[in-house]
């Protein structure tokens, strides 16, 4: 019988930081570079989380999700973790239902939950490339994380979210992924995929999680100023 | 048309409820999320001279567009949420017939008769620091939405007031403004902008923020590769 685990999340909603406490035994997987910090207890295997993963290397273009395994081994434990991002954490206890994740919002999850990739196929896109979400699903807790803060709506009818603002959604919505007519994308995006007005519209019911930054405007924002190598 | 901050202070977004017929204009790349009764349209302006060369840096913005993303309701009760690219908050400022200058990172939307002029080039005559940044000159009645790198802070200008070039969101055209050095004995090197600041006289609102975006792209940028 899977039990939650003990969590914290501290320092929200900037700089929100995950603090977690096994019970002698328990494991929590966690994308590489999280673990902030642990105490000796833990023991830490890095690489792929079971054979269910054996798929992903080809579907992601080569690159397979990678997660690393805490245990603690020797005794209760803590490990401290942060995403990459300045922003927020949420915790989502899934049980029998799933949650589609981008890629950079996953941060960590317990025994119990699958991740697994989903590809959202080259239709309709510019640069051929798709979005590419997760689907964690199972039972146990998940953990995601955003680039600034973390809003949660609850969709009952329909809405519009621009691609490289979506943390994460329930399986329950349908989505759909497009162009909104006249919706022009900032100024260097096509060179940072996220597409230029690319948005996913969702509708039915359920709940999602938004962010209210994204990389790709910051990255465009310093292409500006890159040298120029006519200079 | 109603706005609301969300997630103040550091990633800051503003969220609008729209009734039929309302509309706001707002920076390109900034809407994060929306409901379906909303049209959305694209205009362009054409933007300032950044001004000045800079050994190593390409006028960035000499002869470029900015983009401008315009939505309209056709429904009441629709929600658009939109946010800054930089961490850092927002600020609401009421015109009522009056003109800001707003720095070109800082504009964030406006709406109602909000005249949105990119050509501005007050500063440019005086600086070599102007590449990384354009100036929009806002007048009219309606409601400008301003961004921040870091924090913002209002200062209500009698007199004389001095900010580093980098950290002015946004002015009151109403205030005297020259361009110099911090102070005379500064030793340093002038191209690039370093210890250029701008001396504000008279009576009028300035906002600031407490970090220095143009700054952190002239540090970051040099130790790209060059495009």
């Amino acid at each position: 019988m899977p039990s939650s685990l003990q969590f914290q999340i501290e320092c929200r909603p900037d700089f929100s930081l995950l603090a977690v406490q096994l019970k002698q035994g328990e494991k929590i997987f966690a994308e590489p570079a999280a673990m902030a910090s642990m105490s000796p207890q833990i023991t830490l295997q890095a690489g792929l989380k079971g054979g269910a993963l054996k798929s992903l290397g080809r579907m992601l273009g080569g690159e397979s999700l990678i997660v690393n395994t805490f245990t603690a081994t020797n005794g209760p434990g803590e490990i401290l973790f942060a995403p990459g991002h300045l922003g927020d954490t949420h915790h989502y206890q899934l049980s029998g239902g799933a949650v589609l994740l981008q890629r950079g919002a996953y941060l960590a999850s317990s025994e119990g939950v699958d991740v697994s990739a989903q590809w959202q196929g080259a239709k309709g896109f510019f640069s051929g490339e798709g979005l590419v979400l997760l689907k964690a699903s199972g039972t146990g807790d998940l953990f995601f994380n955003s680039y600034g803060a973390i809003l949660e709506i609850d969709v009952r009818d329909q809405f519009i979210v621009d691609s490289g603002y979506i943390v994460a959604f329930e399986d329950t919505l349908q989505y759909n992924i497009g162009l909104l007519p006249g919706l022009r994308g900032g100024g260097f995006k096509r060179l940072f995929f996220s597409g230029e007005g690319l948005v996913c519209r969702f509708s039915g019911e359920g709940r999602i999680w938004i962010q209210t930054r994204h990389l790709a405007p910051y990255l465009s924002w310093i292409h500006a100023f890159r040298p120029s190598s006519s200079s | 048309m109603h706005f609301e901050m969300l997630c103040r202070p550091a990633a800051t977004a503003v969220r609008y409820t729209l009734d039929r017929g309302e509309s706001i204009t707002c920076e390109v790349g900034a809407m994060v999320a929306m409901t379906t009764g909303l049209t959305v349209s694209t205009t362009s302006k054409s933007r300032g001279g950044g001004g000045g060369i800079v050994k190593g840096l390409k006028r960035m913005f000499s002869g470029e567009n900015f983009f401008l993303n315009h939505f309209t309701s056709q429904e009441d009760q629709q929600t658009l949420v939109i946010a800054p690219t930089m961490m850092g908050d927002c600020r609401h400022h009421r015109l009522s017939g009056g003109t800001m200058i707003v720095q070109g990172s800082s504009w964030l939307a406006s709406s109602g008769e909000i005249e949105i002029d990119t050509t501005w080039q007050g500063f440019t005559s005086a600086l070599f620091s102007g590449e990384s940044m354009f100036w929009v000159r806002c007048s009219g009645r309606g409601d400008l939405f301003l961004s921040s790198y870091g924090a913002i802070y209002a200062v209500p200008v009698s007199g004389q007031y001095t900010v580093d070039t980098g950290h002015i969101v946004a002015f009151e055209e109403t205030l005297r403004y020259r361009i110099g050095k911090a102070s005379p004995s500064l030793i340093g090197s002038f191209l690039g902008g370093e210890g250029l600041v701008c001396k504000f006289e008279g009576q009028g609102l300035l906002y600031c923020q407490s970090h220095n975006a143009p700054s952190l792209g002239k540090l970051l940028g040099p130790k790209l590769k060059p495009r």
